[in-house]
């Protein structure tokens, strides 16, 4: 059973293309929890769902290096243009490392009628788990 | 205290999609100060059950997120409130920096919103502040944005 989410359905995840890009979609159906609320008489997918699909396409592709990364920070989003029921959201992934040893995702979300959003996250990694950079931590 | 009758008056947003339960504190054009209880009734938690490890009871990120930029929302639309999506100028959520996520957020928790009005260029509002819980920080928002648009703004476009 997944962890808590505002989305219904699963975000499915397609087959990798690299370790380090992924691609995901997911089709949002006019059953989804939050539309009844987002809006009474019109509804439209929330930004913060397009985020979720991110995240749960993110944690669905994690790279082996980084399991066990939690979700750290939403360093940008940018919301382009919206998202309604019966529209497919297609999720374009790239993961990268930073200097510091934190994971990040960068994802370009996109329906039919072209760009919904760009989506940056950041997931620490597990302690124990940073760059061989410093070198002075004791064994 | 500012209840759910005037916050209503200023958000379209409904079940279970209302988000912010109390205002305790605002300076309009300037800072508010929302609370919102996580309660495992809400219906993200519905499909858990006892075999559920604790750390997937966590209130949703997005959620947290949306809480907030609601919080944020009660603010901007402080002296012209419009809660139809269908008329006039409507809210847009225009992006988001720098939101950070310092502890898990479990039912039972009230969160407090804290909101500042950074900034007003035209119709975009650049927002700042903090979510806290029991005296710790479990999210700060670096800046989200916000645009007032026409509402045919939100209608897909015909071809």
């Amino acid at each position: 059973m997944p962890a808590a989410s505002p989305l219904r359905a699963a975000v499915e995840v397609l087959p990798a293309e690299s370790e380090l890009s992924a691609a995901a979609r997911f089709t949002v159906a006019d059953t989804e929890t939050v539309l009844p609320g987002h809006y009474p008489g019109f509804p439209i997918f929330p930004g913060v769902c397009l985020v979720e699909c991110a995240r749960q396409g993110a944690e669905a592709t994690l790279p082996p290096q980084a399991k066990g990364a939690t979700l750290a920070a939403v360093e940008s989003t940018r919301f382009t243009g919206p998202v309604f029921p019966g529209d497919q959201v297609d999720i374009a992934m790239a993961w990268k490392r930073t200097p510091a040893g934190d994971w990040q995702m960068r994802a370009q979300l996109s329906t039919g009628r072209g760009p919904a959003a760009g989506v940056r996250l950041r997931y620490a990694a597990p302690a124990g788990d940073a760059p061989a950079a410093g070198g002075e931590e004791a064994a | 205290m500012i209840g759910q009758r005037d916050i209503r008056a200023r958000l379209p947003h409904r079940f279970p999609m209302l988000l912010v339960d109390r205002v305790v504190d605002v300076v309009p054009g300037e800072r508010l100060v929302a609370l919102k209880a996580v309660t495992c009734n809400e219906p993200w938690y519905e499909p858990l059950g006892a075999d559920t490890p604790e750390e997937d009871f966590a209130y949703p990120a997005s959620l947290l997120v949306e809480s907030w930029c609601q919080s944020a929302g009660v603010l901007a639309t402080w002296d012209d409130p419009n809660p139809d999506v269908l008329d006039g100028q409507v809210m847009l959520f225009g992006g988001m920096t720098g939101v950070e996520f310092h502890r898990p957020v479990l039912p039972g928790e009230v969160l407090e919103h804290r909101v500042r009005l950074d900034r007003k260029v035209d119709d975009t509002l650049l927002f700042e502040g903090e979510t806290r819980s029991a005296g710790e920080t479990v999210m700060t928002v670096g800046r989200i944005v916000m645009a007032f648009r026409p509402a045919a703004a939100l209608r897909p476009a015909t071809a």
